[in-house]
């Protein structure tokens, strides 16, 4: 095949934007599903087979609705920050190795990429609210902010763990580590996953962490103010961050698509093995989020520097004795 | 918004606002985080209710005063029924002050439970609530086994209850409650040791003791308190008397206390339950009365599962009342939870904390609003 046709068909459809779309709507509606067994209902059911196309309808509903831009917000940052988001997401996740050890782009130092992401998707909201002139958007982006300082350093370091780990910078380097060693969950990263867990939490604002779109506080936080179109996108891009962070943490922590195959299937086993993995992450995202009551942002971010970043130091001077070892 | 920088600015919490379920307006200061200043006003639901039952006989008023409010109609209309009969001076037949007692505690079990669900989800904890929510279903089937309705039950009339109970029936209830206890006690457990509710309710909405009694704070708000208070101990109607029970207390004066002794309550109310089946009296469940009552005046408290719940009612001898006044527990409760929200030296509020400290005195604000609130707080 000409070879700018498959790279157009490795961005455009598999494993790139289609890929994409389809399963952060696959794993919403998995999240849901065993968020709604959590609390003993039945969650999504009518739209097609088991309710599974029901975060499709609801996008192309939300497509659909009346889109209001505030008249005192900045229209501008305003209407930008939904695109910028899901393109932010798109772009990112061409380092995620889906069916083998590389991802679409792959060189030194993407692990730190992936990382920006993170930093990048929490300006965006702090963006998002601020540029929305309204008390609940602003108080939502404060929080989104004052949150980034508590999940960010132990998520950065429970990476730098993988990495001293594995001796790698990048993510190809990492999981072909993990193809001939194990995977890295195994050891003392096993720290460094729960410690990812929890940031991913935090970072994708879930439960106990939703802090920045209270519901029954500060009614939907930075999201306030958005409707119709550029609601529809965020939460887009919130699903597709959640397939993100996972197929992050399934690279990092539990050998990325990598697993027994016989030859000549590893076409077809490899994503297949990947998409399991994914559920598995997504799973333990959402028993999460059904067993906790929401954090105060103070004793989140305490949470964060008092627990979370000696732990995650420990895990890494842990990491550092087992290479010595 | 204008551009100048400003540090302090207005929160609305309300009149429409996802962390109410009625109209009420909480208008917050805040400097970042935190509550500097507040302001209430619940006028905006205002139903003309206690004018409207001059307009109706002393029966039809019975439908009336039981939609003042939806969960706790059994005791309005028990407080009504017992002003009425207050004002006839006769006494009604012993099985239905049972029977009476029986509905007023399912209904605060019920109660109860509704609220607890609604004060998990006011902290964010929506699996907790949807479990207490279907254990809640029993207290509703209970109810609707005794009374024909899931809600508004129209138990109590005039001089008596509407509905004898069977064995039957009797067994079913004992059935349910015992369905119930254990879960509530599991739920106990859970709110006294999972650390994310603990972190979210203690401490949280301070109402110190000498707070309460100066504020007029009633119910399972006082109680929380320290301040042993109950209507059904201090001031006994139906047959409250005649059934031994504890008037629960608790020392923490946060929302995580509030909790408790709701909690407890609800365990009380399941043994005053079975004490009413063990102990029913044989006889008629109804004395009838005429349909004008004697010229006078009357009053008559009871023990609401928000608290203490009085009514007024002046005859002038014909069958429609003169004056109707209704004093909810919620009103009551008012100035403690302005209080609580007031922020005070080392005792901080956050705006995180409003939802809860606003749900721990479980407000009905379309109970209370009969009030219209004239210049600041």
């Amino acid at each position: 095949m000409d070879p700018i046709i498959l790279s157009l068909y490795q961005v455009l459809v598999f494993p790139g934007f289609l890929f994409l779309m389809a399963a952060s709507f696959l794993y919403e509606w998995l999240d849901r599903k065993i968020y709604a067994w959590m609390q003993l209902r039945a969650g999504p059911v009518t739209a097609g087979p088991v309710g599974i196309l029901q975060p499709v309808a609801d996008f192309v509903k939300l497509m659909g609705k009346e889109d209001i831009t505030p008249a005192y917000a900045d229209r501008r940052i305003f209407g930008a920050v939904p695109v910028v988001m899901v393109a932010l997401i798109l772009t990112f996740w061409a380092v995620v190795p889906v069916t083998g050890a590389e991802g679409l782009v792959s060189f030194k130092g993407d692990v730190i990429f992936a990382v920006v992401a993170m930093t990048f998707f929490c300006m965006l909201v702090f963006l998002g609210g601020f540029s929305s002139a309204d008390r609940f958007s602003l108080l939502g982006a404060e929080r989104a902010v004052l949150q980034l300082l508590g999940f960010e350093i132990p998520m950065m370091l429970s990476l730098t763990g993988v990495c001293i780990h594995t001796g790698g910078l990048s993510l190809s380097e990492i999981v072909s580590w993990q193809a001939e060693n194990g995977w890295s969950i195994l050891g003392p990263q096993s720290i460094g996953f729960f410690i990812f867990l929890v940031a991913a939490q935090a970072e994708l604002e879930r439960i106990p962490f939703d802090i920045p779109e209270a519901e029954q506080e500060i009614v939907a936080g930075w999201l306030t103010e958005y409707s119709g179109r550029k609601l529809a996108l965020i939460r887009l891009a919130k699903d597709m961050e959640l397939v993100f962070v996972s197929g992050l943490a399934v690279a990092l922590f539990l050998g990325g698509p990598f697993g027994p195959s016989p030859a000549g299937l590893e076409w077809a086993l490899y994503p297949a093995y990947f998409l399991l993995k994914l559920a598995l992450v997504v799973a333990a995202l959402a028993l999460i989020r059904g067993l906790f009551a929401r954090a105060r942002i103070d004793q989140m971010v305490s949470f964060g520097m008092m627990y979370l970043v000696p732990l995650s130091l420990a895990q890494v001077a842990a990491t550092i004795l087992w290479r010595l070892i | 918004m204008s551009s100048s920088y400003e540090r302090i600015f207005d929160i609305p919490i309300g009149p429409q606002h996802p962390a109410l379920k009625e109209p009420a307006m909480l208008k917050l200061k805040v400097d970042g985080e935190h509550v500097v200043g507040v302001d209430l006003d619940v006028s905006y639901n205002h139903r003309g209710i206690e004018k409207a039952a001059e307009y109706r006989t002393y029966i039809q008023n019975l439908y009336l005063i039981e939609r003042i409010c939806g969960i706790c109609n059994v005791a309005q209309t028990l407080t009504y029924c017992l002003a009425v009969e207050y004002l006839h001076g006769k006494e009604i037949p012993p099985r239905a002050r049972f029977l009476r007692v029986l509905a007023e505690e399912i209904s605060r079990i019920n109660s109860h439970l509704l609220w607890l669900g609604v004060a998990a989800h006011e902290i964010g904890f929506d699996t907790f609530f949807m479990h207490v929510w279907l254990d809640r279903e029993i207290t509703l089937g209970l109810m609707e086994a005794l009374s024909g309705n899931r809600i508004t039950s129209s138990y109590n009339v005039i001089g008596g209850v509407r509905r004898d109970v069977t064995e039957g029936l009797l067994s079913t209830i004992r059935k349910g409650l015992d369905e119930l206890e254990p879960r509530v006690k599991r739920y106990r457990e859970i709110v006294l040791n999972d650390r994310s509710i603990l972190k979210r309710t203690q401490g949280v909405g301070i109402l110190r003791s000498a707070d309460a009694v100066s504020t007029s704070a009633v119910g399972p708000t006082l109680r929380a308190s320290g301040i042993k208070s109950d209507v059904r101990i201090d001031d006994p109607y139906s047959s409250h008397d005649q059934i031994p029970f504890n008037v629960i207390t608790a020392d923490g004066c946060d929302a995580h206390s509030r909790i408790l002794v709701r909690l407890d309550e609800i365990m009380e109310s399941v043994q005053i339950c079975r004490h009413c089946i063990s102990k029913l009296p044989a006889g008629p469940i109804l004395q009838r009365l005429p349909r004008r009552p004697p010229q006078g005046e009357a009053m008559s408290r009871v023990e609401a599962p928000r608290g203490e719940l009085f009514h007024y009612i002046s005859s002038d001898g014909t069958d429609k009342p003169y004056r109707l006044k209704v004093s909810t527990p919620t009103l009551a409760n008012l100035p403690a939870l302005v209080r609580m929200l007031t922020s005070k030296g080392r005792y901080v509020v956050n705006i995180a904390d409003v939802p809860v400290i606003l749900a721990s005195i479980d407000p009905c604000f379309s109970c209370a609003a009969r009030v219209e609130r004239s210049g600041g707080a």
